[in-house]
């Protein structure tokens, strides 16, 4: 490993190449570059932007207020990642409903949530269903169980989102993006391949610090030539026809809708919802949620920071109002966030 | 977002499969992976595997530096 | 600050601190209030150590031990991080109405066995039945007294510049174990609790220097809590090199499962010590002869740069600040 770590650091150190804007589009990826230190081995011309790669983040305020009052009024039990246990709605977040007697159950796996509704028949459990490509199979697999066994007691209050329309969205916001592995797992690379003739550049990236430092040596190389490119650079998982059996899952299960990015507005296609014979499963439908808009911090610029318009520490809130203990706009919160990360790693 | 685990396939059953992460072990979904089979490594997400691992990070990453 | 106390009040951090802080200190304020492990009394002309430690472990039974033995060892390490020899221990039960006797009396025969292995006396005790669903089965309470050491001077104020960081053994496994214990992830693995009595430990690293400047028990909020905490009271920068920092193989596969930290997990059994660089490698060596610290380490070195925080020099040459401890733990997953 220290000979390709050491490879890619040379490269990465001697590039002398034109100003260059890398977007990661992964919360994983902004984790591990932030806990590596890999932004103090980049050249001062060469900037890693944190986008909109954390579910987390580009999940709307009304979306926590939605499972608020579904824990609350309707006595849900709410099965949700960690990940969201302290995401602000606009009066509280799940932790908040908890503290008010909510039962709040973090899982694992979306198949836990089936198997935990399957077990306890009296109660009626909700699965808040957020996430990517790499997520939404999980959920689908869910759903199918619980037609399987039958259930009548499960739910899903859904906000899986999709990234095609959302690179296509960022476009002018980074020079190359390091496209998310995980994600490519599943969708495979076509996307990626077919967004060079739309004149955007990109690697699929690994997660481990000589996978990461490889991709960003590539982005450095390939830029020298001055045209769009695409490499693979994570065969080892990522196989350029992805996971058949997944995709065709979500497909079955799920269909493309309009939805709402936290801090970047409606991307048209850029979400998913359940099909039609599967609606019953669909928490908003079940228990006719009113559409909630919610209320986030008019001064949060979460938004521009995921677009790679402003540093978090260009925020007026970064690091006084918003900290990870009291956040106010989402990329505080998840640890993944670009504004959590900096806060934690100072900035660097 | 999409924290990854790879991890050795132990056992594989009917749609699951039991996996092992240097000592932590879970039995998680493989209905996604064909033909997959014990001593088989496999990227794990959420609670379902989602790809092969056809070699490890080293090997990898010393192939791309080696192309450039 | 918040309205109401919540979870991450109770999580070790900088919130347990400010909690701490804004609340009891400015009621409580006095000279021998103190934000160690135990405060150091003079009484009647010999130096004493002085603390208390409150357990609601849930589930209260888990692999490597139970409520009864962490209430011991907790406060018997306390006041061992101070140099001070444990002597008494008083013990306090809240026991919620239906708990069955009979794991009251196995608690009871753990508690009696650590303190004997701990050289210690439990010698007086208080009992109270909470009604039904009040607390989660039993909460114990003990508060302890010790004897210093003549030659013990140890604070998380007396770090210095040059001094090397020693932690007592692999991290995380109390923490690790209890997250696994309430089975609410599905996983398993092959881990203990490092809940043990160290002033035999203690004892061992006095009797190869006099010089330890800090020693403090790594409990909730892990080794990266206690860290910060060193770094903060003693003015000081804490530089780490993360490979040297021991985690077994399967609480590091438990945390990649989950996407934690074993910086932040708590342990029950481990020591962070700092002393001069010139005694760390004897110190190891003798605590690789005592029976809790077979891997204990150095990790990292105080800094007179960088005050208050604690860098981490990574695997790829790099440094990085290590994220300040905050609010409860919580899996990432998505």
């Amino acid at each position: 490993m220290e000979d390709s770590v050491s490879a890619a650091k040379k490269i990465i150190a001697s590039y002398h190449g034109p100003a260059l804007r890398i977007m990661e589009v992964c919360g994983t990826h902004t984790h591990e570059i932030m806990r590596l230190g890999i932004r103090r081995l980049l050249p001062e011309n060469v900037k890693l932007i944190s986008g909109p790669g954390c579910p987390v983040c580009v999940t709307p305020v009304g979306y926590i207020d939605e499972a608020v009052l579904l824990a609350l009024k309707h006595n849900a039990v709410i099965c949700t990642f960690g990940d969201l246990i302290r995401v602000p709605g606009s009066e509280m977040d799940l932790a908040g409903a908890r503290r008010r007697g909510a039962e709040v159950r973090m899982v694992y796996s979306p198949l836990d949530s089936e198997e935990y509704a399957k077990a306890h028949p009296e109660k009626e459990v909700v699965f808040l269903a957020v996430g990517f490509e790499t997520t939404t199979p999980a959920a689908c697999l869910a759903v199918k169980k619980a037609v399987k066994d039958g259930l009548h007691n499960y739910s899903l209050l859904v906000a899986n989102k999709t990234m095609p329309n959302a690179y296509l969205a960022l476009k002018g916001s980074a020079d190359a993006f390091l496209y998310p592995g995980h994600v490519c797992a599943i969708t495979g690379t076509a996307v990626c391949e077919s967004l060079v003739k739309q004149g955007i550049s990109g690697v699929v990236a690994g997660f481990t610090a000589s996978e990461l430092l490889a991709a960003i040596a590539v982005i450095l190389k390939l830029s020298e030539a001055e045209k769009p490119f695409f490499r693979n650079c994570y065969p080892r998982v990522v196989k350029p026809e992805g996971n058949a059996a997944a995709q065709a899952l979500m497909r079955e299960i799920m269909e493309p809708c309009d939805t709402e990015w936290r801090g970047l507005g409606i991307i048209k296609g850029s979400g998913l919802h359940l099909r039609e014979p599967y609606r019953t499963f669909d928490a908003s439908r079940r228990y006719s949620l009113p559409k909630i808009t919610g209320r986030s911090n008019p001064l949060c610029r979460c938004g521009e920071v995921l677009q790679g318009k402003c540093l978090p520490s260009d925020c007026k809130v970064f690091g006084t109002v918003c900290t990870p203990q009291h956040p106010a706009g989402a990329c505080m919160v998840s640890n993944e966030g670009a504004c959590s990360a900096y806060y934690q790693y100072g900035g660097t | 977002m999409c924290v990854g685990l790879s991890a050795k396939v132990l056992d594989v059953n009917d749609g699951t499969a039991l996996i092992d992460a240097s000592g932590a072990k879970r039995k998680i979904s493989s209905e996604f992976i064909d033909g997959l089979e014990p001593g088989d490594y496999v990227m794990v997400h959420a609670g379902i595997a989602i790809a092969k691992i056809t070699s490890s990070d080293k090997d990898e990453t010393g192939k791309i530096m080696e192309k450039l | 600050m918040d309205d109401t106390v919540t979870l991450a009040y109770g999580a070790g951090g900088k919130q347990t601190s400010k909690l701490i802080k804004d609340v009891f200190k400015s009621h409580f304020s006095n000279p021998d209030f103190t934000e160690d492990d135990a405060a150091v009394l003079n009484v009647g002309g010999s130096r004493l150590a002085f603390t208390t430690d409150g357990f609601i472990v849930s589930p209260y039974e888990f692999p490597g031990g139970d409520i009864g033995k962490l209430s011991v060892c907790g406060t018997v390490n306390d006041l061992s991080c101070m140099g001070a020899q444990p002597l008494y221990l008083t013990c306090s039960f809240v026991i919620e109405d239906g708990f069955p006797l009979k794991e009251l009396d196995k608690i009871a025969a753990s508690m009696g066995k650590s303190a004997k292995e701990a050289g210690v006396r439990i010698v007086a005790g208080d009992t109270k039945v909470a009604g039904k669903g009040q607390v989660d089965n039993i909460f114990i309470t003990t508060a302890g007294v010790g004897r210093l050491l003549d030659y013990a001077h140890t604070s998380g104020k007396y770090a210095q510049p040059g001094d090397a960081v020693i932690v007592t053994g692999d991290i995380g496994r109390h923490g690790c174990t209890i997250l696994l214990s309430r089975n609410e992830f599905g996983i398993d693995a092959d881990v203990t609790s490092d809940c043990a009595p160290l002033w035999g430990t203690v004892r061992t690293m006095f009797g190869v220097t006099d010089q330890i400047h800090v020693i403090r028990d790594a409990t909730r909020g892990g080794i990266g809590t206690v860290l910060y905490e060193i770094a903060a009271q003693s003015g000081v920068g804490i530089k780490l090199n993360a490979e040297k920092i021991p985690v077994t193989d399967e609480v590091s596969g438990v945390c990649r499962m989950l996407g934690l930290d074993p910086l932040y997990l708590a342990c029950e059994g481990r020591m962070v010590v700092s002393a001069p660089k010139a005694q760390a490698s004897a110190i190891v060596s003798a605590l690789h002869q005592c029976p809790y610290s077979k891997n204990a380490a150095v990790i990292g070195e105080v800094t007179s740069g960088m005050k208050g925080k604690v860098v981490m020099e990574t695997e790829i040459g790099s440094k990085t600040l290590l994220p300040q401890p905050s609010g409860e733990l919580l899996p990432r997953i998505c």
